[in-house]
């Protein structure tokens, strides 16, 4: 523990140097700009830029490309929160109550809580690493694909939280999502699936197109029908959490911070897996579950800080057993490669100098993403003052621009546009989006980690029930879908006493 | 700097664009950008490694080489796209022997290209198939695996990083010489989920290549039992090889190598082959990819042809045989 301590010392003094910060700063700037621009993701965005880090130092390429990643996660919210676009895939659920606080006024305390979460997540979520690192990275590893699938099957049964009036309706948009996911090449035996024919759906729909068509598209359609929208104004006022919606983000903060450290531990799970899961947390344990939607402050605290966190949590996995677990840690990880340096277990004892100086340098990003991002809260917020039509048109071009610029394919623009009109005509039709969603990410993780549970299983069902965590899982998911059976049930079923 | 070099070369093409050009002759090849598609996301191994030749050959090329991401549908879209491409030397791409084999092989893949249409030029990296366990794994060596996976049928889990990969053959390979061995096949999706359901415990064996294991090896994660190829690996050289044991047919590897579209001009490919393989050759780029645990191995003209058909050719036999094998 002394020694960590030394050592962590030893790493802020290093990643503090003129040079380092800069590398520092540069990469959080960058990381904010592509979670701003949707279509570029964080993935992409550093691979871009790996070959720019040959000419570098070791440290100071790989404390920039980390800044990227986390970076990212804070600049998704803005366009989530300003014009219901996710700038990236994690801030999808943002777009819910984000935007709804926008729409109130209060797009000012929706961007601070999601930055101060995001600090709060970020840097606590650094603590662990430092502190449970190694003995958690090893449990994590017993998670394999049955307690995969199991924990993915708590995550579906969960979707009935977000099912809004309607449990038959939430149903049946998680049915759709699951169903768009079929579409593509058969995750195991390559045989591609719904596609007519066309190669560009060999990989399904494109997760980005999809949700900018849904949210983005569809409510530009949906406003656009009202013949006169007022402008929102935002005071000064507006631009902090009044002290009552501090009191209800913070314990949001401090689950959001938990759970997407531990998602983040298990390799495979993705950033915006977590952001669902405290969304409907918060949902649950709140005692005004009817406010989600219209301007819940916590389903924009909780789902900031836990993708933070989970960017942070994830680096664990890679530094203690040198595995990614996402796309954009594998570039990461790619760049430690190509300077000469193996993730691992061994780096630790081989380069402390430069891991201690990394892990150091999470810290001051995050507090340079605070300082960045928080002053400029109230000039985002101002872009809410420009009329309607010109925020629309801008919206629009925003998004196709970013449907563009993932594949550079057409294609994409087609499907986003095809979604848009889909979303409009959901929000007409009072069909909650959010589950669609859900489905669209969990049909892929279900079918994937189920057929390689059988395939280990040389076709056995048991093997889901045999082995104690997938077990417990699955059981929790019987649990949950009883209490929203329940919940859901007509009056007299629920409460015989009544009347 | 690139950024900048980036910019003009998005200018070149819109100006290039807007002229209708006659064609440029062999001769002034190139007098534009070239796209090099990678069919594979941005900061996979096969990307990194294109992205550092691509660095060092557009210099002596003396245009900007322009690395495009067509990731997707395990190769095809990008392949697709490269056999679709005009053959004119401006676009090429990477080729992954024998992942663009099995994909034309695989009658459910549907592809739209054939193994003429691509003019093979220049490979680059050859990376041996690799056997291994996890470190606290029963099996100390490839005989203690085998009896143990003659003993009881289908139950030893042995993963492929993904169905009819490199890795997906070579456990045919290996059942194929050792009669009674038989594995129970679980197809997993690429090197990092192998190597957490490996170290967790859920997997018995993983069939990968070196590059993919060296930094586990060297901080004893994980144990190598055999390397797939005639010769031992500069970066595991205490590994045997299968042929040392007595299986010369088992020998697997995936190669990366730049090809364009069928029908390119000879003196375009002459050219892009002396800049490649200058390339290739550059300390740098030796350095960068024996750091990343790839194997270089320069082929061009008629071996890189004759090794891209014997592949085919071997691909096709074991891509049937996949298809049909009963799993127990």
């Amino acid at each position: 523990m002394v020694d960590t301590f030394h050592y962590l010392m030893a790493g802020f003094a290093a990643a503090a140097t003129p040079t380092n910060l800069t590398f520092a700063f540069i990469g959080c700037f960058l990381g904010t700009l592509i979670g701003v621009l949707p279509g570029i993701g964080p993935a992409a965005g550093t691979a871009i830029l790996i070959p720019l880090t040959f000419q570098l130092d070791a440290t100071g390429a790989i404390i920039m490309l980390a800044a990227i990643y986390y970076g990212a996660m804070y600049g998704g919210t803005i366009t989530s929160v300003l014009i219901n676009v996710p700038g990236e895939a994690a801030s999808v659920i943002t777009c819910l109550d984000g935007h709804a606080m926008a729409k109130k006024g209060r797009a000012g305390a929706a961007l601070g809580i999601a930055a101060i979460g995001s600090f709060i997540g970020g840097v606590i979520a650094t603590v662990l690493l430092v502190v449970v690192a190694t003995p958690l990275s090893r449990l994590a590893l017993s998670f394999g694909p049955p307690e995969f699938f199991a924990l993915m099957i708590v995550g579906l049964v969960l979707v009935t939280s977000l099912a809004g009036n309607s449990l038959i309706a939430g149903i049946l948009m998680t049915v759709t999502g699951l169903l768009i996911s079929l579409i593509g090449l058969d995750p195991v035996r390559g045989a591609p699936r719904f596609t007519f024919g066309l190669p560009e759906l060999f990989d399904g729909l494109g997760f980005i197109p999809v949700v900018m068509g849904l949210f983005g598209v569809g409510e530009i359609l949906a406003t656009a029908e009202k013949p006169y929208r007022e402008v929102i104004k935002t005071n000064l006022r507006g631009l902090i959490p009044s002290r009552d919606e501090w009191h209800r983000s913070m314990g949001a903060i401090w689950r959001g911070t938990g759970l997407g450290f531990f998602l983040g531990l298990i390799p495979g799970v993705g950033a915006i897996i977590p952001t669902f899961m405290s969304y409907i947390l918060e949902k649950r344990l709140s005692k005004h579950p009817e406010t989600f939607g219209t301007g819940a402050i916590e389903g924009v605290a909780g789902p900031e800080t836990a993708n933070n966190s989970y960017a942070n949590g994830s680096m664990v996995p890679l530094l203690t057993l040198g595995i990614p677990s996402s796309p954009t840690i594998a570039v990461l990880m790619g760049a430690f490669i190509i300077n000469g340096l193996t993730p691992g277990p061994l780096l630790f004892q081989e380069r402390p100098d430069l891991v201690w100086a990394v892990i150091a340098s999470f810290f001051i990003g995050n507090v340079l993403l605070l300082i960045l991002n928080l002053p400029l809260v109230g000039l985002w917020a101002k872009i809410l003052e420009i009329p309607y039509q010109y925020i629309c048109a801008g919206t629009l071009l925003f998004c196709i621009i970013g449907a563009y610029s993932i594949n550079q394919s057409i294609f994409d623009l087609w499907v986003m546009l095809g979604c848009g009109i889909i979303g409009y005509l959901l929000r007409k039709l009072n069909f909650p989006l959010a589950p669609l969603v859900l489905g669209l990410i969990l049909g892929p993780q279900i079918e994937k980690s189920m057929r390689t549970s059988l395939e280990m299983s040389a076709g056995d069902f048991s093997i889901f029930v045999t082995r104690p965590l997938s077990a417990s899982l699955l059981a929790l998911a019987v649990v949950i879908l009883a209490f929203a059976a329940m919940q859901y049930a007509p009056k007299e079923i629920r409460d015989p006493n009544a009347d | 700097m690139r950024l900048l070099r980036l910019a003009m070369a998005v200018t070149a093409v819109a100006l290039v664009a807007t002229h209708v050009s006659a064609p440029a002759s062999a001769q002034q090849y190139p007098t534009r950008p070239i796209n090099m598609i990678v069919s594979f996301p941005a900061g996979g191994s096969t990307d990194i490694g294109a992205r550092v030749v691509a660095g060092l050959a557009e210099k002596i090329l003396g245009q900007p080489i322009v690395v495009v991401n067509r990731g997707g549908a395990g190769g095809q879209v990008g392949w697709t796209e490269l056999a679709r491409a005009k053959p004119d030397g401006y676009t090429i791409g990477f080729l992954n022997l024998p992942a663009t084999n099995t994909t034309i092989l695989d009658p459910e893949r549907q592809a739209i290209f054939n193994e003429g249409s691509f003019t093979p030029i220049a490979n680059q990296v050859l990376d041996p198939g690799v056997i291994w366990v996890a470190a606290n794994s029963p099996y100390k060596t490839l005989k203690d695996l085998l009896d143990a996976a003659k003993a009881k049928p289908g139950t030893i889990r042995a993963a492929t990083t993904g169905i009819l990969s490199d890795d997906h053959l070579a456990i045919l390979m290996v059942e194929e010489v050792n009669p009674g061995v038989n594995f129970r096949i679980v197809h997993l999706l690429g090197g990092a989920a192998q190597m957490k359901e490996t170290l967790g415990g859920n997997i018995d064996v993983s069939f990968d290549n070196v590059g993919g294991i060296v930094p586990q090896v060297k901080s004893g994660q994980v144990r190598a039992l055999a390397v797939m190829d005639t010769e031992r690996s500069k970066f595991l050289p205490d590994v045997p090889t299968t042929k040392e044991l007595g299986m010369p047919t088992v020998i697997s590897s995936s190669t990366r190598g730049i090809g364009g579209p069928k029908g390119m001009d000879p003196a375009v490919v002459k050219k892009l082959q002396d800049v490649f393989s200058q390339a290739m050759k550059d300390p740098d780029h030796v350095k960068r990819l024996e750091d990343a645990g790839l194997a270089i191995k320069i082929m061009v003209g008629d071996e890189y042809v004759k090794y891209y058909n014997e592949t085919h050719e071997k691909a096709k036999k074991y891509t049937e045989w996949a298809k049909n094998r009963p799993q127990k």
